[in-house]
């Protein structure tokens, strides 16, 4: 394989010189592709122990794929791992583990079927058995070690916990379990595949301190994200990764938030705000007492043609819930919704859409894409009855063009829209699901975490779309955890606690902190006086 | 809307009214009752069965007092064995995410291959080598299931549709077509070893055969097996998530070769136990039942999507299919009815247990 083209980042006699028993892993010069795409050319890497690093870059750069070779999923085409002294051209998941590389996966890779503890602790006895199954499982041994994770990421370690399935746990909490499960064994490197996707700030607060606790024993930490703010929180290193290259890496220290994101992109970004339309004068929602049992309760606002509002709340504030319901995937048990003066019963997914509200689901690739389906079938789906032709068969031109409108219209980076879904980065697979939403000509956009997983660039590109879109009159409810994102778009921003509604902020000139304070404060003290009310 | 009188409760209790506080609280538990029940179920599949067993006996019982013998119950035991051994061999390739339907062509190729090759040319053999020459025979033939599946990444429900076919095949064109009525001594005595007989005062007598043994020794080694080997969670990892499990480090060709010789193994030996107690070979036997044998699986609270299932749930659900099949008769319930209970229970079932809530 050709190495040529390569452009090293550091030069090999100042990597020489840092080179001291303090590296870990080595990563030198690795090539990889993809049926025809060059995902990784010559990047090199150094890791030392007890070092925190962050890997950035826009998706499709290359920094999964590197992953992935690291912890052993994939083998690289050309190149080499040094481990301690030993040399790989390619790493088995059991070499990884063995080694002491553990990694926290993006999509959590947890077994939903198996219990916490199993989850946490089985890689462990496999481990020990170099990857042989005739062995017998020792369940003492499994509690343990469960027990020690758990209470190093704080979750409680009694047997009802623990023997849970980990597909009855909440997001939140099967993030702390895989990562529990990095944790459980003599870990030298710690890899996180954007950890902090689903936390709210305080579990990430606690991410954080065990973050330090593995840094004070020496383990190296690679967080692999989107969020520069938490990345300039935690410190450390930074490398940053663009079109498969290594193109920086440095202190976070220095470098500032909109230096990052320009090496990211390689262009300026607007950091400002991005609200520039202003709300018609019309009411185009009117959401009256509105109450799903065990979620959220007595629910009122309202909303103006080309009106931006962001919902945010912790995650047992029933925020989600209510985007379900106004989605009618979940639908309220009690109350009213007004759409455009007329009354809608929002009972099943089929009455909103017929209604013209479209919904942007928090997780789009479980809950929205057809991942193995193509563009045009993604785009279309919402849409199929207005594209019957003679027959009632859809017409194939009719579709396609519309699949190809969209795809114009949102900026999907895409050589055409027969290709599958899941050939394309998250922020282009966001912008198909968007667009599958506009198809239905929509009057009412609710998207739930619209940025969820997708990188800077991206996002200032839906940001823009969503703007634009309020300039047509479609009004838009965003329910996000992403404060700055809420900010940089919205007109008002409702806050939820338990279930109501208990703030109504104006989003210009809205400090963050207030915000979150509005937020964090009644998870707080205010607790028990309310339930003590209730 | 349905929550109504709950709503109204609720508001009254607000008010201070005594009587509306009390209709509240009545409708809360008795909404949490059912909401309780429900998740009860959901985690303990096996109850359900359960209750099933229980209230197809008590109807059956009511109507035929003859029901309450130990010579039915007995019946039953015969009757559930080979079913039994085949259940456990679903239910692990189940656990693991797959689906077998193979098993009685393996059955069937192996007891009648071996009852020829005994007769022919070692008449006087052993139950203990027979047992172990169809355990060798059918591991070997699941052996070939598994590596097919893994190698061709195909589905394993298409690959052992195949394998069944090619066997039946197989089976009929070089090794026979005819009925073996004098099977070798060793089988014939094997099968009609009591373990226990029971005269009753009142005449007749139950007999309790040896071979339910073979059922509780397999199930046994099935269950510390799946519960207490690094392979029988490894078994689940793969039946929960492929991809995952993978990259955790777990060898899905180990997995799924092993699943499918284990329920290989089983076959051959429910083979060799269901000529010993039938004490006929017949080649065309067998075909057929594997429908039955999944549906015991799932009412025993497998999922048909892999991943789940318990060695008590699977033979609480043999019992259940074993017992519609064997005792409605005793109801007065024609044959011919039995699969519309059975299909009921199965869509029961699989309404209970499929759909979970969303969240």
């Amino acid at each position: 394989m050709s190495t040529f083209d390569t452009a090293r980042a550091v030069a090999p006699e100042e990597a020489d010189a840092r080179r001291a028993e303090k590296q870990f892993l080595e990563v030198r010069d690795i090539h990889k592709r993809f049926a025809g795409v060059h995902a990784l050319r010559g990047v090199s890497l150094s890791i030392e122990r007890g070092q925190i690093y962050h890997l950035i870059g826009e998706n499709g750069c290359g920094k999964s794929t590197l992953i992935k070779i690291i912890s052993g999923a994939q083998p690289p085409d050309s190149g080499q791992l040094i481990i301690e002294g030993q040399a790989y051209s390619a790493l088995s998941p059991i070499q990884a583990l063995k080694a002491g590389i553990e990694t926290v996966y993006q999509d959590l890779s947890l077994l939903p079927n198996l219990s916490v503890a199993e989850n946490i602790a089985l890689t462990q006895q496999l481990v020990e058995s170099g990857g042989h199954l005739a062995r017998r499982l020792d369940r003492r041994k499994l509690e343990a070690t469960a027990t020690r994770a758990l209470a190093a990421v704080g979750l409680p370690g009694e047997a009802r916990f623990m023997h849970q399935r980990v597909d009855e746990l909440p997001i939140a909490m099967r993030q702390l379990v895989s990562i529990a499960r990095s944790i459980a064994t003599e870990a030298k490197m710690v890899i996180m595949d954007e950890p902090t996707t689903s936390l709210t700030k305080r579990e990430v607060a606690n991410l954080i301190s065990v973050v330090d606790k593995l840094r004070a024993h020496d383990v190296a930490v690679l967080f692999v994200t989107h969020k520069l703010d938490e990345c300039k929180a935690i410190g450390g290193r930074v490398v940053i990764f663009r079109d498969g290259q290594k193109v920086l890496e440095g202190d976070t220290q220095d470098y500032s938030k909109a230096e990052l994101s320009y090496w990211m992109t390689g262009r300026h970004l607007d950091e400002t705000r991005y609200r520039n339309e202003q709300p018609q004068d019309a009411a185009l929602l009117a959401v009256r007492h509105l109450s799903r049992a065990g979620a959220f309760a007595d629910v009122s606002f309202s909303l103006c043609r080309g009106e931006i509002v962001g919902i945010t709340g912790l995650l047992d504030s029933g925020r989600n819930e209510l985007a379900l319901a106004l989605a009618g995937v979940a639908p309220a048990d009690g109350g009213s919704v007004e759409l455009a003066g007329r009354q809608v019963a929002l009972t099943r997914p089929a009455d909103a859409i017929a209604a013209g509200i479209g919904y942007l689901p928090e997780d789009r690739l479980s809950e929205g894409l057809f991942l193995e389906k193509s563009i045009q079938a993604n785009i279309t789906a919402a849409v199929l009855n207005r594209l019957r032709g003679r027959f009632g068969t859809i017409d194939a031109e009719r579709a396609a063009a519309m699949a190809d409108r969209f795809v114009a219209d949102l900026q999907v980076a895409t050589p055409g829209t027969a290709l599958p879904v899941q050939s394309l980065s998250g922020g282009n697979q966001q912008r198909v699901l968007l667009g599958r939403w506009l198809a239905i000509d929509p009057q009412l956009l609710i998207l739930h975490g619209p940025t969820v997983g997708v990188d800077v660039g991206s996002k200032d590109t839906i940001y823009r779309i969503i703007q634009r879109l309020t300039g047509q009159g479609i009004g838009v409810v965003i329910i996000s955890d992403d404060l700055p994102e809420l900010l940089q778009n919205c007109d008002r921003i409702l806050v939820m606690h338990k279930g109501r509604l208990s703030d109504d902020f104006v989003a210009a000139g809205l400090d963050e902190n207030v915000l979150y304070e509005a937020l964090a404060a009644e998870a707080g003290g205010d607790v028990k006086t309310a339930e003590a009310a209730a | 809307m349905k929550s109504e009188p709950k709503q109204a409760g609720l508001r009254d209790a607000r008010t201070g009214s005594r009587a509306g506080l009390r209709a509240g609280l009545r409708a809360g538990l008795r909404a949490g009752l059912r909401a309780g029940l429900r998740e009860f179920l959901l985690h303990y599949p096996a109850v359900f069965t359960l209750l099933l067993i229980i209230l197809v006996s008590a109807v059956v019982g009511t109507i035929n007092p003859n029901f309450w013998q130990l010579s039915t119950l007995f019946d039953m035991l015969r009757s559930s064995v080979v079913t039994g051994l085949f259940a456990l061999g679903v239910l692990i390739v189940l656990a693991a995410g797959g689906l077998d339907v193979s098993f009685t062509a393996i059955a069937a190729f192996t007891m009648y291959a071996i009852t020829v090759a005994v007769l022919k040319h070692a008449p006087n053999l052993s139950i203990g080598v027979i047992m172990l020459c169809g355990a060798v025979g059918g591991t070997l033939f699941g052996a070939v299931n598994g590596l097919l599946v893994h190698t061709l990444r195909a589905p394993s429900l298409i690959v052992t549709i195949g394998t069944q076919y090619v066997l039946r095949s197989l089976l009929l064109t070089f090794v026979g077509t005819a009925l073996i009525i004098n099977v070798p001594a060793a089988m014939e005595s094997f099968g009609t070893l009591a373990l226990w007989t029971y005269l009753p005062a009142s005449g007749g007598r139950a007999i309790l055969p040896a071979f339910v043994l073979v059922l509780v020794v397999a199930a046994g080694v099935t269950w510390w097996l799946l519960n207490r080997t690094l392979m029988g969670r490894a078994v689940f990892a793969i039946g929960g998530n492929l991809a995952v499990a993978e990259r955790l480090g777990y060898n899905p060709r180990v997995v799924q070769v092993f699943v499918f010789a284990y329920a290989g193994l089983l076959a051959g030996i429910g083979g060799i136990v269901h000529v010993s107690s039938n004490r006929l070979a017949n080649p065309f036997d067998l075909t057929g039942t594997e429908l039955d044998v999944i549906a015991a699986v799932i009412l025993g609270g497998a999922r048909i999507t892999g991943g789940s299932g318990t060695v008590l749930g699977t033979l609480l659900g043999v019992v259940l299919v074993t017992l519609v099949n064997n005792v409605l008769i005793l109801a007065g319930v024609p044959s011919t009815w039995q699969k519309v209970i059975v299909g009921a229970f199965i869509i029961l079932a699989g309404s209970m247990f499929a759909v979970r809530t969303a969240r």
